[in-house]
């Protein structure tokens, strides 16, 4: 009767379910315990749980940009320890090694637990979180002109950190004396800490309730589940060889831009993607681990594929990622790695370029990519107490074929991620915010229009702020797609109290910043979908009307008519007749 | 007398207790737009006689409706100069992390309606910049142009200097006498801009269509009745017609919290304080946790907000509730790569389930508890026909897996049953409580159904179906009080805290409350209940702490710090000693405590053998086909148990109980179940 009960479809379902919503389960713990904003409201973490051989079965995540990473901690934990024979209960293992190990930058740092049921090793709970801080030549840790890793910050090597259930105090002492915000980077490790032993508890019930056998088969079950449905996916792409090159702006130390590539061979049950070619690991800080470039892959495999599904390490078999050694997408010790980001989403990107042609109705026209981060430090005017703006910024998305691109959100990398509110950062930190709105710049025209980009000021209250900007895609902007019109790059200008402008920049170090001074941050605007000639007048109208567009704009890239006082419809240009007549034969 | 009703989307219930104590019920169809008619329908039908109700109390979805369906009036928006685009930037996010073609909530104003006033207020209230008035004018003008209807007015951190929304909101209506009105303050008084503009946005949108409701059922009813008139809240108490049409938002969730508020007076007549409190009906389940009686509100509601989508947040005060798309009506079915599945899509109550004989195709819970023969089809309006369902059941869940309509069938119950224990555990386990230590009580049309066997799984060992279960919720509102929440943003650390200060912003808070409940005409006694919400500093998310009415000193701050820590170790696993402690918000709530009526004695003799209606075979999990005994919930005389396997049935519900789980009716005409569950453990 047992036997029956438990080997049906039904109850591999309801263990398949239960065990999805434990790395749901974990992501929450982590959230409402950590003591960082970059944590608790950015959301820049993830947490999940593999089998015994580190295969990724469920992970929770706030953002998109770890979703190649836990898998890979913890194979470098078994890598290491498990020949040994020394993986234990109540062991936690500590690592952040950008060049291997699932690593990023030094900021992320993930913790990895063993899970025993009968002093059986049946799976790890794991999760990785940006730490506010982990030392480093640079406060916040993350910098955009470090020339070598050392500068970064503190390296974990896969260490333990908690053995047989006993804290290594000399090590959190270390962590302590390194770090400039320690109760932020200790709390932050407690919280990763609870979340792990929530994954630990739930996965052991499961084991308790249901047998092992079960939870084996349901665990075979699901990665077959995930194989299954991304090889379903991929049989409907049109089989080719897609190309597309483009640039990555610069390192942050004068040098670029850096040209590259990709080729993308989809078969039927296979795809590649193929970034041979493109440029060597650079002296500045924007090189990423192959680690990095597989998760940005990884993310728009899925937009492709299926955004909706369960993630989990079956859905990535048929994805296959190739580059040479030593590149910017995959950089060796002791290259810089802190902006690590700009490299990988721009691989990412490349592929999306790629396909958005032939894939209209998953994918878009480019979007502003970068996470567009800002740090801001300096003292509060009332309390004297040092602050740490750490945030990244929303920008404008691309439009694809039946939609107008999204207005002020965060990039591809980041997620469930949310800005500060402008009442919150008034009060906490030293500045006033003068405004917090869309930057309508006319770009990214198209039959669907690029989403607005942002723009938020904010003004010193104190003098000697430091404001550090590392805005990619400021070269370069979102492409259109079909005939849209590319929308704009991202950039930020400073305005001094005595009126003087300085900028537009991209990437900036450390610029300083007296009371009074403004620093006004513009994000692009997305690109535009199909020819703007295709756009309904009405929309154009419309568009005009809340501001998007200019009536110059109406006129001269959708060749719509209008009165300038009343915005009543007067007429079409011939051109855009023309190619409306054309597109109806 | 005392009578509630409840518009719901097929029904609208009426619920009274006559002379003797015993509750009555009546039902009648919902009939939009004109909603007023059915409830005057409900009352006709009823037979009571209208000129003997002392209080009616309402309850009514019209505000969730305009907002899902978008039928509210044409908004606009007017914000301080530089933010008008908070509204549509929102917080940025973005739930669904690998959909690139993600689609932001649209903003409820659209960017040409939203406009900026010159005026400033810094971080701590004081006026930077000066209201411009002349600026207001152009905008009026504009906006009459547009034959807007309604005005939402946000300026930055007026949560602690309102005095700029209040002016806009005097000189707009004195210009604009007929346009509808709504300031950020008058609707939440926290931090967080978005956060306000969207709730304030969504009061301005739905502010004409509720006045213009209330309005026509006051008028209706006062040609029948001279009663006082009460609409229920969100927060699970009741507020008065002409405040209702002011924050007309206060009531979305109504319905649903009701049943809630109910379960939690249930309980207190019975002995039972902790509760989960659990509601089936066609489309969704419902749950909230009640502990030492106390219902959870909290201001942290959305509305469509889901792991796919950010949805619009709501900052009024709203009971918790978790409501997950698995009703009687949800619909089973196999996703591509073989996994069977119930929900969210529902058959509703059109077509409906296959059983309803109506033009259903797809198999629902409801079609596979008949099938396996929890329902009989004697109980359906309709004739039923079981051979169509098998061969459904058979033909699109069976044949895939090579199983038997009836294996097909109780997999889909256990999927069902999977998918409602999650949202159990989320609101019990997940937040640290242990469930041996709660009673469940079950209503709604499906909650009887499925609850005894949830809480075994649960670990709950008490189950209660309540009398009157399927109309549950219109009977916790005739247990109502009057009730106002109001949360304030106050940050002081803990330590540091200002006890003069934070003893007249108590004061200030329970004034205002209490000025509205007299502006309005109440004269019930007032009790007040303060909370804190409290967090380490550097933390974001706050715990919600009870704090006693005294006048602030050293030895409450001590209290206060001790049961946060416990709390915060409760929820999250760990607590700081050494970490600072940091108030941000004042929760104060105002009840104003009416007479209700008791519950009464409806102790019943007899015997069970009288009480079984038929013996017929059903089929249970792990036991197979079994003949089983079916009780009229009527003639179950009280106090006598009975053992299952064994189903009660009774108009609109019928109660399950498995083998090894137990069974008796109590002096009121509760249904008490023991799961089995061994709770010493």
């Amino acid at each position: 009767m047992h036997e029956r009960i438990s080997q049906d479809p039904f109850t591999l379902e309801i263990v398949k379910d239960t065990l999805l919503s434990i790395g749901d389960e974990m992501f929450y713990t982590l959230a409402r315990t950590s003591m960082s904003p970059i944590i608790y409201e950015v959301l820049d973490f993830a947490c999940g749980l593999t089998d015994n051989k580190g295969q990724l079965l469920t992970q929770g995540n706030g953002v998109a940009g770890f979703i190649g990473t836990l898998s890979y901690m913890v194979k470098d934990v078994l890598y290491r320890y498990f020949g040994e024979g020394d993986i234990n209960p109540g062991d936690i293992f500590i690592i952040n090694d950008p060049y291997g190990g699932g690593g990023t930058h030094l900021s992320d740092v993930g913790l990895v637990m063993p899970i025993f049921h009968d002093h059986e090793l049946i799976g790890f709970s794991a999760n990785k979180a940006h730490w506010t801080e982990v030392g480093g030549k640079d406060i916040g840790s993350f910098t955009n002109d470090s020339t070598d890793i050392y500068q970064e910050g503190l390296q974990f090597p896969c260490i333990k950190i908690v053995d047989g259930g006993k804290e290594n105090k000399a090590l959190v002492e270390m962590i302590k004396s390194n770090v400039r915000f320690p109760e932020l980077s200790i709390g932050d490790m407690r919280a990763q800490i609870a979340a792990l032993k929530i994954g630990e508890k739930r996965f052991n019930e499961l084991y308790d309730k249901y047998s092992k056998e079960t939870v084996s088969a349901t665990i075979e079950l699901l990665l077959d589940q995930g194989e299954k449905m991304a090889r379903n996916s991929i049989l409907n792409l049109p089989n080719g060889v897609y190309t597309a090159t483009n640039f990555i702006d610069g390192d942050g130390l004068g040098n670029g831009p850096f040209p590259i590539q990709v080729k993308v061979t989809i078969t039927d049950d296979q795809f590649i993607c193929d970034f041979r070619g493109s440029h060597p690991q650079v002296p500045g800080p924007v090189n990423g681990s192959y680690t990095t470039l597989v998760t940005d892959v990884r993310t728009v495999f899925l937009a492709i594929t299926n955004p909706s599904q369960d993630v989990n390490d079956g859905v990535f078999r048929p994805l296959e990622v190739i580059v040479d050694k030593g590149s910017i997408f995959s950089a060796e010790r002791p290259a810089p790695v802190s902006n690590y980001w700009e490299s990988g989403s721009s691989g990412g990107d490349l592929v999306w370029q790629a396909l958005a042609p032939i894939l209209p109705t998953q994918l878009t026209a480019g979007h502003f990519l970068s996470v567009c981060s800002v740090t801001l430090a300096g003292k509060h005017h009332d309390t004297d107490d040092d602050f740490l703006i750490v945030e990244p910024s929303v920008g404008g998305w691309g439009a694809g074929s039946g939609q107008d691109g999204a207005r002020g959100q965060f990039c591809i990398g980041d997620g469930e991620t949310y800005n500060i509110p402008v009442e919150v950062a008034e009060a906490r930190y030293g500045v006033m915010v003068d405004s917090y709105r869309l930057r309508c710049d006319g770009k990214g025209a198209g039959e669907f229009i690029g989403g607005s980009g942002v723009i938020r000021s904010y003004r010193a209250l104190t003098d000697a702020q430091m404001a550090t900007v590392t805005y990619g895609r400021h070269l370069y902007a979102p492409w259109g797609v079909n005939g849209g019109e590319e929308g704009s790059p991202n950039e930020f200008s400073i305005i001094k109290n005595d009126g003087e402008m300085d900028g537009p920049y991209g990437m900036y170090a450390r610029y300083p910043l007296n009371e009074g001074d403004i620093i006004e941050l513009r994000t692009g605007t997305g690109g535009g979908y199909g020819s703007p000639f295709k756009r309904d007048a009405s929309k154009v109208q419309h568009d005009v009307k809340n501001g998007y567009f200019s009536i110059l704009d109406a006129e001269e890239k959708f060749g719509v008519l209008l009165n300038p006082k009343t915005l009543e419809l007067v007429g079409e240009t011939k051109e855009r007749l023309q190619v409306r007549e054309a597109g109806e034969l | 007398m005392r009578v509630a009703t409840d518009i719901g989307g097929t029904f609208t219930d009426l619920v009274y207790v006559d002379e003797k104590g015993n509750v009555q019920v009546e039902k009648s169809s919902t009939t939009p737009p004109n909603f007023e008619k059915g409830v005057l329908e409900v009352i006709r039908k009823s037979g009571i006689n209208a000129s003997e109700i002392e209080e009616f109390i309402h309850g009514s979805t019209v505000v969730i409706n305009a907002i899902t369906e978008r039928k509210g009036v044409k908004t606009a928006l007017i914000t301080t100069k530089g933010f008008r685009d908070v509204l549509e930037i929102a917080r940025g996010n973005r739930p669904d992390l690998f959909n690139v073609r993600y689609e932001k909530p649209t903003p409820f104003v659209e960017r040409y309606l939203r406009k900026e006033v010159n005026e400033r207020l810094n971080a701590k209230g004081e006026v930077l910049a000066p209201l411009n008035t002349d600026e207001l004018l152009t905008i009026i003008d504009e906006l009459k142009k547009e034959q807007v209807e309604a005005i939402a007015i946000v300026y930055l951190h007026s949560y602690l200097n309102p005095d700029h929304e209040r002016r806009t909101k005097e000189f707009i209506e004195s210009q604009w006498p007929e346009v509808f009105v709504s300031a950020s303050y008058e609707v939440t008084r926290e931090w967080r801009e978005y956060e306000r503009t969207s709730s304030t946005v969504l009061n301005a949108y739905v502010k004409p269509i509720a006045s213009t409701y209330i309005n026509k059922l006051n008028d209706e009813l006062k040609q029948l009745a001279p009663s006082r008139n009460y609409i229920m809240q969100s927060n699970g108490g009741t507020t008065t017609f002409e405040h209702a049409k002011e924050l007309p938002l206060y009531m979305l969730e109504s319905g649903p919290v009701a049943g809630v508020y109910g379960s939690a007076v249930l309980g207190k007549e019975i002995g039972e304080h902790n509760i989960i409190a659990f509601d089936i009906g066609g489309t969704t389940a419902k749950c909230s946790l009640i502990e030492e009686g106390e219902m959870k509100v909290s201001t942290d509601y959305y509305i469509e907000k889901d792991s796919k989508r950010a949805g619009y947040p709501v900052k009024v005060p709203v009971v918790d509730i978790v409501e997950i798309g698995n009703g009687g009506g949800s619909i089973a079915w196999i996703d591509e790569v073989g996994s069977l599945k119930v929900g969210p899509q529902s058959a509703g109550s059109q077509p409906g389930p296959i059983a309803y004989g109506q033009g259903g195709t797809e198999p629902t819970t409801t079609d596979a508890n008949l099938l396996t023969g929890r329902l009989s089809p004697k109980n359906f309006d309709y004739p039923v026909n079981l051979n169509v369902i098998e061969k459904v059941i058979k033909e699109k869940i069976g044949n895939p897996y090579s199983l038997s309509a009836v294996e097909a069938a109780l997999g889909i119950i256990r999927i069902a049953n999977a998918n409602m224990l999650t949202a159990l555990k989320l609101i019990s386990i997940r937040k640290g409580h242990d469930p041996r230590r709660f009673a469940m009580v079950a209503f709604g049309g499906g909650g009887s159904m499925h609850a005894a066997a949830l809480a075994k799984e649960l670990g709950v060992n008490k189950v209660i179906i309540p009398f009157a279960s399927p109309v549950f919720s219109a009977w916790g509102m005739l247990m109502t009080d009057l009730r106002q929440d109001s949360v304030v943003t106050y940050k002081s650390i803990l330590s540091e805290l200002d006890f003069e200060e934070i003893s007249q912003e108590w004061t200030s808070i329970e004034n205002r409350l209490l000025a509205t409940f007299e502006s309005d005409g109440v004269e019930e006694p007032i009790l007040f209940l303060r909370f804190v919400d409290i967090r380490y500093v550097g933390q974001e998310h706050t715990v919600k702490v009870s704090v006693p009415e005294d006048e602030w000193n050293e030895q409450i701050v001590e209290e206060v710090k001790e049961r946060f820590h416990q709390l915060h170790e409760k929820n999250y696993t760990f607590r700081l000693e050494d970490a600072q402690c940091e108030i941000v918000g004042l929760h104060v709530t105002a009840l104003g405590q009416v007479k209700k009526p008791e519950l009464a004695n409806v102790e019943k003799q007899g015997t069970l053998t009288d009480a079984i209606k038929e013996i017929r075979p059903v089929y249970f999990e792990q036991i197979g086909w079994i003949e089983t005994p079916i009780y009229d919930r009527e003639l179950l005389p009280t106090e006598q148990v009975i053992n299952g396997p064994l189903i009660v049935e009774e108009k609109a519900a019928v109660t399950i109980i498995e083998k090894g789980q137990s069974l008796h009716a109590d002096v009121y005409g509760n249904l008490i179940i023991d799961t089995g569950v061994q709770t010493n453990a």
